[in-house]
């Protein structure tokens, strides 16, 4: 799933090691859900959408469906 | 923007010598022990006492907690592989020696067979309690990932192996061997996952 984590963490200036203290996970966590590679659970999208002070929606991506007509 | 998300980014990687480095070298430890046993450099006892030092390389791996380069979960299952990985180096040496050198009735048989085995199941112990006991979800994740492709390399393996077996084109291969072959592919899976993160 894409996201705007990398951009909104460099617009507060974190590392990914900050972000991952905030959020009480480890820098290959973070790295793996802003590369789209994992894919965080509701609790944690919803932990990641607070220190953002920001919705999920705002950060997650929905990825583009093909529309049935 | 860019630069600074780049900067951010290369300044993450955390500090410290690589856990594969003292895995790489105890590889190394246990294929010399292996070859000097095999080349009758070395007696069965002698073997199992280097097997049981060789263990010892794993300790930096146990005490990554002041690099902080692992989670307590983490930290916590390679203390307890490396204290049954010792267990059954030491186990299975003192089961062998018992075995050349005496006569052994059938229980006592059954009861040195459960010195190396006890400790290999400390080891699948010490894997549910990490599942269960790893509060980050991605590190979970990446080893149950890494856990079931292992299981499908032991799978895989053990059925072309018992056919082959089967048709008297290779020999026998003792069932424990599941564990070890398993512990191989749990390491290749891993290796895998932290090249692909890198």
């Amino acid at each position: 799933m894409k996201n705007r984590l990398k951009v909104l963490r460099a617009e507060r200036d974190w590392s990914q090691q900050d972000l991952a203290a905030r959020l009480e996970v480890s820098r290959q966590s973070v790295n793996a859900i802003e590369t789209g590679r994992y894919d965080p659970s509701l609790p944690l999208a919803f932990r990641i959408a607070d220190i953002f002070d920001m919705t999920i929606e705002e950060i997650f991506l929905r990825e583009e469906e093909p529309r049935a007509d | 923007m860019r630069e600074r998300v780049l900067s951010a980014a290369s300044s993450d990687r955390p500090r410290g010598r690589s856990p594969y480095l003292w895995v790489v070298l105890y590889l190394v430890a246990m294929g010399i022990v292996g070859t000097l046993k095999l080349t009758d450099a070395i007696n069965g006892p002698t073997g199992f006492i280097l097997l049981a030092l060789a263990t010892g390389l794993l300790i930096p791996i146990a005490r990554q907690r002041t690099a902080g380069c692992a989670s307590k979960a983490m930290v916590d299952y390679n203390r307890r592989v490396l204290v049954s990985s010792f267990g059954y180096a030491l186990g299975l040496g003192i089961a062998v020696t018992l075995w050349d050198n005496y006569e052994l009735s059938r229980p006592v048989v059954f009861a040195i067979s459960l010195l190396p085995t006890l400790p290999t199941f400390g080891v699948i112990w010490a894997m549910a309690r990490y599942l269960a006991e790893e509060q980050d979800e991605y590190l979970r994740h990446r080893t149950i990932m890494a856990a079931l492709i292992a299981l499908g390399f032991v799978l895989a393996l053990g059925i072309f192996w018992g056919f082959l077996e089967m048709f008297e084109l290779v020999p026998h291969v003792w069932a424990w061997w599941v564990l070890p072959v398993w512990a191989i592919g749990l390491g290749f899976a891993q290796l895998w996952q932290k090249v692909r993160d890198a």
